[in-house]
């Protein structure tokens, strides 16, 4: 039996510290559905997405309901379709995002991902011709998730693709417009992309695993921050080294929870479990932010000087924490800082404590990138293309993942409030300064060459 | 005789064990199993134990019972059947279910009929009431076994039922939840 304090802690974390599986993601190898058929093609990957997924949603809910810890979202993620589709040219494409939309529907998940393409080295035609249809793709869908890889460390930085992401962003946000540039929210463009990943909106299934697989994608800000300002109450004088073991800890608890839950979904849909990936992700809603952790750690807002270092502690701990308690962790794995959707660092933003700049700076060591940020709508291509290569380039030289999910909102500017709804959050737009220059920098197009590493310093 | 369970009650104090084990150890007694809580201050005790071959439980009754009897504490001896199918045979899963609220009588009462009216085994209760104001100051948690032919779904509704009408947070989580958490 466990002791009071135990079952209590327990509980307490999920009434009041809002520990949640945040995704289950059962992930769909497309390779065996490829055909030059596009009415084919479109059957199969009903058929074949179907087939594995029609319990996914009652299985999710009837195991998390087992062990009083909600399974939030249910997702799907697939085969790049730039890699199963490349036979088809970008109109198909856009036909294949609302078949891909549909089934989403049908099979009553929250988001399918994997509309994506891998171009760090070189675009291909169905590369192309899925980067041109992403705006009318992510506008007219509501459940599709797509990514680009556009940069690795190893192949260096394709600049063709970024402005070509760029141009793909801006033409999205202005397809909705009626919405504040919502597609937007749904298109990450990466550097570094992990080779299998089961987080939205940059989830795939990548090459080189099983046919199907379920991963699970742990959150738990509120229990960490929790944690931090329960031990500091009772011991006053602990040290950072100590708040680092304690979150490391938390992290730990947290990601077998995730675990455990994701290990009985597939036991039950009778597919392999991949990993857990432990992100500590936000969403709008106070006591489940990463922004309230900066807090408990002293500081008065995230994005005030010291807000690195405190990052990269708790991005640090949260891995070791997280490869403590599973063989399997994979994805992102570390902390996010999305700005609309996390209420505390939409404020802090909001009150001038966080600038684009240091949110940039902070990328260096949080687990992805410039997230979820609003911009004004009325941002050059060379200015959008030129943050994307900035944040690239941070992830290469530095062997990490990095990535964008920028949201250049139409006719608002800065200080002009967004809502995107549920956890995609609301916000004020963010000021990028210099936002109208035409620089040629990105127009030169071609590769960065890629970084030497025998000269680190 | 096989084997004997040993219940020694009394207020707790210094040496309660180490008397009883000594006794046992006297009549050539096998301790197989022990377990002890302190309610209250008041000792509770379990001792299975395998006596020698021929002796007789009222023997073992009335020695032990002679050797402590200044010793303020009550001795009840039990035999146990053999042939009870050993638990680890029985297939179920185990839940926690737990209420929080402010302290009332009959809790324990009214919950536990649910319980036993599906047929559910209660392997552990701790019910902890301090009283005050704090919600995590009163709380019951019942650790039960429920096999695969109870209606689980029809259970747990009656609990939360029942819960609800007397005011009580009620949690039901299967147990690997807690070991996640706290068994590292």
């Amino acid at each position: 039996m466990f002791d009071d304090q135990e079952i209590i802690s327990t509980i307490e974390m999920v009434k009041n510290e809002n520990l949640d599986v945040r995704a289950v993601t059962l992930g769909l190898n497309l390779f065996d559905c490829i055909s030059h058929d596009l009415e084919r093609f479109k059957k199969n990957i009903r058929t074949k997405i179907i087939n594995h997924a029609q319990t996914l949603v009652d299985v999710c809910d009837a195991v998390g309901e087992k062990y009083g810890i909600k399974v939030v979202n249910k997702r799907i993620s697939i085969s790049p379709i730039a890699l199963v589709g490349g036979c088809f040219s970008s109109d198909q494409m856009v036909d294949i995002a609302h078949e891909l939309n549909e089934i989403a529907k049908q099979v009553h998940i929250d988001f399918i991902g994997g509309f994506s393409a891998l171009v760090e080295k070189g675009i291909a035609p169905g590369d192309q011709a899925l980067i041109d249809a992403l705006p009318k793709a992510l506008a007219g869908t509501q459940r599709l998730c797509a990514s680009v890889n556009v940069a690795t460390t190893r192949a260096g930085i394709n600049m063709d693709a970024v402005l070509e992401m760029a141009k793909a962003i801006k033409k999205a946000a202005a397809l909705s417009s009626d919405e504040d540039g919502l597609a937007c929210a749904k298109l990450c463009v990466f550097s570094n992309i992990p080779q299998d990943m089961p987080f939205m909106a940059g989830a795939y299934l990548g090459v080189g695993v099983a046919d199907a697989v379920i991963n699970v994608g742990v959150s738990g800000p509120g229990v960490v921050k929790k944690a931090i300002e329960r031990n500091l109450e009772s011991r006053p004088d602990l040290n950072l080294g100590h708040i680092a073991e304690i979150i490391k800890k938390t992290a730990c608890k947290v990601t077998r929870v995730g675990e455990l839950i994701g290990r009985e979904v597939a036991r039950n849909l009778d597919i392999k479990f991949g990993v857990v990936d432990l992100s500590l992700a936000p969403t709008p809603t106070v006591g489940d932010s990463i922004g309230e952790i900066f807090q408990a750690l002293g500081l008065t807002n995230i994005g005030v000087p010291g807000s690195t270092a405190a990052l990269a502690m708790l991005n640090d701990a949260v891995k070791k924490g997280g490869a403590f308690a599973s063989s399997h962790v994979g994805g992102l794995s570390g902390a996010f800082i999305p700005v609309s959707e996390d209420l505390n660092i939409a404020n802090a933003a909001d009150k001038g404590f966080l600038s684009i700049e240091k949110l940039e700076s902070m990328t260096c060591v949080c687990s992805v990138g410039l997230d979820m940020v609003p911009i004004p709508g009325d941002i050059t291509i060379e200015c959008l293309a030129g943050i994307i290569a900035d944040e690239m380039a941070i992830g290469m030289i530095n062997s990490k993942t990095t990535a964008t999910r920028l949201i250049p909102v139409p006719g608002k500017k800065a200080g002009d409030r967004v809502y995107f709804g549920g956890l995609l959050g609301e916000a004020r737009i963010m000021d990028v300064p210099n936002s109208n220059l035409c620089d040629q920098f990105v127009k030169y197009g071609g590769r960065i060459p890629a970084p030497i590493h025998s000269m680190k310093n | 005789m096989k084997k004997v369970i040993v219940t020694v009650l009394g207020k707790d104090r210094p040496g309660i064990i180490s008397l009883i084990s000594n006794h046992l150890y006297d009549l050539d007694c096998n301790l197989e199993n022990v377990n002890q809580m302190i309610l209250q201050e008041q000792f509770a005790g379990f001792f299975i134990v395998a006596p020698p071959a021929g002796m007789r439980i009222e023997t073992l009754s009335e020695t032990l019972n002679a050797k402590a009897q200044n010793s303020g504490l009550t001795i009840h001896i039990h035999s146990i059947k053999d042939n009870e199918t050993p638990k680890d045979n029985i297939k179920g899963e185990t839940f926690l279910i737990t209420t929080i609220g402010p302290d009332k009588k009959g809790l324990v009462a009214r919950f536990s009929k649910i319980i036993a009216r599906y047929n559910a085994n209660i392997e552990n209760l701790k019910a902890v009431f301090k009283g005050g104001s704090d919600p995590n100051a009163n709380i019951m948690s019942y650790q039960v076994f429920i096999t695969p032919e109870i209606d689980t779904a029809q259970l747990f509704e009656a609990l939360k039922d029942k819960a609800t009408e007397l005011g009580l947070d009620i949690r039901i989580q299967h147990k690997n939840i807690f070991d996640a958490i706290n068994k590292i």
